[in-house]
């Protein structure tokens, strides 16, 4: 099990170094996002120390959701996974390969833009910082997976980057990113326990804002870790979808 | 002949997608060693018939075999796949796609796997463009790659989904020169063709129409069945989609 997972990861990684446009956008691109966020806050310094650990959670699904939904799909409409589920590679070690290969320059995009909030923007914080990363490692591995299984359902990029307001704009508004979920009515609140951003923002502004442990935010945690199993389980399942004609 | 004789069993195999019968109760059998044909029109069911024996498909009813065994899993070793459409990793060179399809076939040491990858290479003439990405290659070159990615592990079967189609009549020998080598080395090889050329090269041939097996057998035979001494292998296609026409009237 899992022999091949590592060959795959290793393919695409070599294939976004030799892709220097998108290695280079990777990691540019959530840092002019969060200069333009900490530009347009100027007067309100307090209330971007207060948004930022939100916008990294929301930063980490949208990137991650995006760079793996988009790769998945030329992955299916190029014919490379039809050539690979041909061979004897098992659908875990296509799940897997891809979760290490594209998890690399998430976390990657993940560090930066963390990195770059906390020391170049001079955002406030009281939690540990490697607390931080492991957070969003967590919210990483469930947004890579749930790239691949919405790419199953997409035919070309066009399709694709239409499903970003499906899956990710209802999370923004309804994660507490915006305003608080507890002044949202019950049945948004309902809705809300179950999109895994809300336990993304709730987890890193308590170790960010209020200094809790990875430990306190036990609940959080679990509940991202859940999601992350669940779609994995899920996108291994899917991957069949649209090789099978 | 026996079942074990075979490279390739099809023992009344159906499949459908959704209300399109794609294959209907086809049955065939390709000795080992030789070139198969599957000879037919778009949309005759030839892609269903590979996609099956490779094990991307399951049949609706029906058995399939390869090289004795149900198709998928481990066995998938032993094929080499080539399908339609080049299915190469745009941004890798010509020697990270062949080098990538070595590793997940099996080739596991790294000096002989490397060995390989450049024998495969230079079979296939693209040693000078070897560090080129597959987007600055050309259809016939992208179609080179694809073979070298089917054949590099050295399987004992090839299916090969119009691996001619789109090359020059120069390439197009080359092609037949390779899979002539093959067959003396005691591979097997399965190819879908819609094109006369294609077929003339092959040991044995299968004419298919509409999911079914029209006709089997030597390029020779199906050209004598026609009863006209000049006939070739169009005629004789045609030929029998008469006959089967007339049956169904």
């Amino acid at each position: 099990m899992f022999r091949y997972a590592l060959t795959i990861a290793q393919r695409i990684i070599q294939q976004i170094i030799r892709d220097r446009r998108t290695l280079a956008l990777i990691l540019i691109v959530p840092v002019v996002v969060m200069t333009i966020i900490w530009l347009s806050f100027p007067e309100a310094l307090g209330t971007l120390d207060y948004v930022a650990p939100a916008l990294l959670a929301t930063l980490a699904l949208f990137f991650g959701f995006l760079l793996t939904g988009i790769s998945f799909l030329r992955e299916r409409s190029q014919g490379t996974l039809e050539r690979l589920m041909a061979s004897p590679v098992t659908r875990a070690d296509i799940v897997l390969g891809y979760l290490l290969g594209f998890f690399l320059f998430a976390l990657l995009q993940s560090l930066i833009i963390v990195l770059f909030t906390v020391y170049a923007l001079n955002i406030h914080y009281t939690g540990a910082v490697w607390q931080i990363f492991i957070f969003q490692t967590v919210v990483l591995i469930g947004a890579i997976n749930l790239g691949i299984f919405i790419s199953a359902f997409a035919k070309n990029e066009f399709q694709m980057v239409q499903f970003i307001p499906l899956i990710i704009l209802p999370q923004v508004f309804l994660c507490g990113l915006l305003w608080p979920v507890a002044q949202m009515s019950n049945y948004l609140q309902w809705i809300s326990r179950f999109l895994p951003l809300t336990y993304a923002v709730d987890g890193l502004r308590n170790i960010m804002l209020y200094g809790k442990t990875l430990n306190e935010v036990g609940g959080d945690l679990a509940a991202l870790a859940g999601f992350a199993i669940g779609m994995s389980i899920i996108t291994g399942l899917s991957l069949r979808r649209g090789v099978n004609g | 002949m026996t079942v074990n004789d075979s490279a390739v069993e099809v023992t009344n195999a159906s499949f459908v997608y959704g209300k399109l019968k794609a294959l209907d109760n086809l049955s065939l059998s390709a000795p080992r060693g030789i070139s198969y044909g599957l000879l037919g029109p778009n949309g005759a069911g030839k892609t269903t018939l590979i996609r099956l024996l490779v094990g991307l498909l399951k049949p609706s009813t029906g058995e399939v075999r390869v090289l004795g065994q149900t198709p998928g899993g481990k066995m998938a070793a032993q094929i080499g796949y080539m399908p339609q459409q080049p299915s190469l990793y745009q941004e890798l060179s010509v020697a990270q796609n062949i080098d990538f399809f070595a590793k997940i076939y099996g080739l596991k040491d790294k000096p002989a796997r490397a060995r390989r990858v450049e024998d495969t290479i230079k079979l296939v003439d693209l040693w000078e463009r070897r560090g080129d990405g597959i987007n600055k290659l050309s259809g016939g070159m992208k179609q080179r790659v694809s073979l070298a990615c089917a054949i590099v592990h050295n399987p004992p079967l090839l299916l090969l989904d119009e691996p001619t189609v789109g090359l020059d009549p120069e390439l197009r020998a080359g092609f037949w020169q390779h899979f002539r080598n093959l067959n003396r080395q005691g591979v097997t090889i399965l190819i879908s063709s819609h094109t006369m050329d294609d077929a003339a090269h092959c040991d044995r041939l299968a004419f298919i129409r509409k999911g079914q097996v029209i006709a089997s057998g030597t390029p020779e035979e199906l050209k004598k069945a026609t009863g006209k001494p000049d006939a070739d292998l169009e005629a004789a296609f045609l030929h029998f989609v008469r006959r089967e026409d007339k049956k169904i009237v």
